[in-house]
């Protein structure tokens, strides 16, 4: 499997407090990859070490086959950026702000580029100081993919929109996917929109990944078990128990990663039995991962 | 792209550059403005290398202003975003400082050439006494290259972060509080003297920015 991204090694500090250590990270091309992780987990820096907008201690980042810093120019003029903040000159108008991008980049779509105008409904004439948080939303997301790009880093694209704009932006994104096999890696800690849209998951906390698997793996992975007679010590589990709590007398509780049916067999072979499998949705498995990072059990 | 940079650098500086395309413009005509008259004759020649040079002055003090105005401008946008959109576009970053460097330099081309043709008009119309001559594309040429002295100097300062700003206007200050505290305690240490001298004394960059500006002289 090729990859768009990957990353190893990575180290970067800021300030006192803010380290990413150690950390490793593979975007399979042509993925649509969410990026999980709470506010101040570090997903912001991490999008900026990959675009070589901050330089890294250590380690080893490479973008759709170059390296990042070194071939940092001829991997932007492939990939589309939406950032966090809005990041354009507020006194352009939005015309102006497509000629501005346009300039830069030889694959351009203007035919495209229009229709995404019209179909966003965005004044051309307008400021960009002018316009509804909304409105800068969309235009970032035209910006990115008018230019064609074989990757799209989008950094919380749809934080702070509303559900209509949200919906379009989405829609726009998931169309150019559809239309070209471009690689997505997007940051979210809006758990549910990325599940509709993603098929790889990574999870990031306090500069650390925390787990990277499909999708898939990760709905279905994680459950939460209801324990009869649970051992004191589980031994050797072939599945990654996240969390035990005792849930009334001799029931326990088992948040697990990795699960699979014929694991049931497990609880007989240590005495003990297993009443009840219960399905996590993403968020509820996301809540679960995170708190078991923070506090590792002992 | 180089049309796009030039083209934003236009949109934020426009004003800048027509208030000092007009003042360029008038300068000279202005300086000269009394000896239009058909009584030059009774003017000494004195009392008009006086007064010309009494407005001289005003040639660098423009030239400073509108370098350091131009120079902020070209920044000033992509310092707000943090250099985000600047740092994710397609180009080396050397490529981007060049162009936003060339942008700023063609826009001051319009307030030189104003000052040159403000220069050609008032020597055309004024009255030179004989003994004297007009140096109308000397001073146009002695303005274009303090501008872009300064312009070079204060646009490689602002191409930094607020930090490095900020490190150069604090050396600044030590270097100023130092030489205060050395004459307060009369100890005899020079550092802003001979500093001053490199820097405004051929062969220094700023040297430009020194002696007479005159329209008309000897």
């Amino acid at each position: 499997m090729s990859h768009a991204i990957e990353v190893r090694e990575l180290h970067y500090r800021a300030g006192k407090t803010f380290e990413i250590r150690d950390f490793a990270l593979s975007v399979p091309t042509g993925s649509l990859y969410g990026f999980l992780g709470p506010n101040g987990s570090g997903k912001t820096t991490t999008i900026r070490l990959l675009l070589g907008l901050l330089r890294p201690l250590g380690g080893r980042i490479a973008v759709l086959g170059g390296e990042v810093p070194r071939d940092i120019p001829r991997i932007l003029a492939r990939t589309g950026y939406v950032p966090e903040q809005p990041h354009l000159y507020p006194t352009v108008t939005v015309a102006e702000a497509m000629r501005f991008h346009a300039a830069f980049y030889t694959t351009w779509d203007w035919p495209w580029a229009d229709d995404l105008t019209r179909q966003f409904q965005l004044d051309r004439d307008s400021r960009l100081g002018q316009l509804s948080k909304g409105e800068m939303g969309k235009l970032e997301m035209l910006l990115a993919l008018a230019q064609r790009p074989e990757l799209l880093v989008l950094d919380e694209p749809t934080d702070g929109l509303d559900p209509v704009v949200r919906r379009d932006v989405l829609a726009a994104l998931l169309d150019y996917v559809s239309q070209q096999n471009a690689t997505v890696f997007i940051s979210s800690h809006l758990v549910h929109e990325l599940e509709r849209i993603c098929d790889w998951v990574g999870v990031m906390d306090r500069g650390r990944l925390v787990a990277e698997l499909p999708m898939q793996s990760f709905k279905n992975g994680i459950k939460r078990l209801r324990v009869a007679n649970p051992p004191a010590l589980p031994g050797d589990t072939p599945f990654v128990l996240l969390a035990r709590e005792t849930a009334n007398g001799a029931l326990e509780t088992w948040t697990v990663r990795g699960w699979q049916a014929p694991m049931g067999q497990y609880f007989e072979g240590v005495g003990a039995s297993l009443r009840e499998v219960i399905d996590l949705d993403l968020e509820e498995g996301f809540v679960e991962l995170l708190r078991t990072f923070r506090e590792p059990r002992s | 792209m180089f049309r796009m940079i030039l083209f934003t650098q236009w949109k934020w500086s426009r004003l800048v550059i027509a208030l000092s395309a007009v003042a360029a413009f008038a300068l000279p005509v202005l300086s000269v403005e009394r000896f239009g008259r058909a009584d030059v004759s009774r003017w000494e020649v004195q009392e008009m290398l006086t007064s010309i040079q009494a407005w001289g002055v005003l040639y660098p003090v423009l030239a400073a202003a509108l370098a350091l105005l131009v120079a902020a401008l070209a920044w000033s946008p992509d310092h707000r975003s943090r250099h985000v959109y600047a740092l994710s576009l397609p180009v080396p970053r050397w490529h981007y400082v060049l162009l936003r460097l060339g942008a700023g330099a063609i826009l001051l081309a319009g307030p030189v050439l104003a000052l040159w043709a403000g220069a050609l008009v008032a020597t055309t119309a004024a009255t030179i006494p004989p003994g004297l001559h007009a140096y109308p594309t000397t001073l146009a040429l002695r303005f274009a290259l303090a501008v872009l002295v300064a312009y070079g100097v204060i646009f490689a300062v602002s191409s930094g972060t607020a930090r490095t700003a900020g490190y150069v206007l604090g050396a600044l200050g030590a270097l100023i509080a130092f030489e205060v505290l050395a004459a307060a305690a009369e100890v005899n240490v020079h550092i802003l003297g001979p500093v001053l001298l490199r820097l405004f004394v051929w062969p220094g960059p700023l040297e430009v920015f020194t002696g007479r500006w005159m329209l008309i002289d000897v």
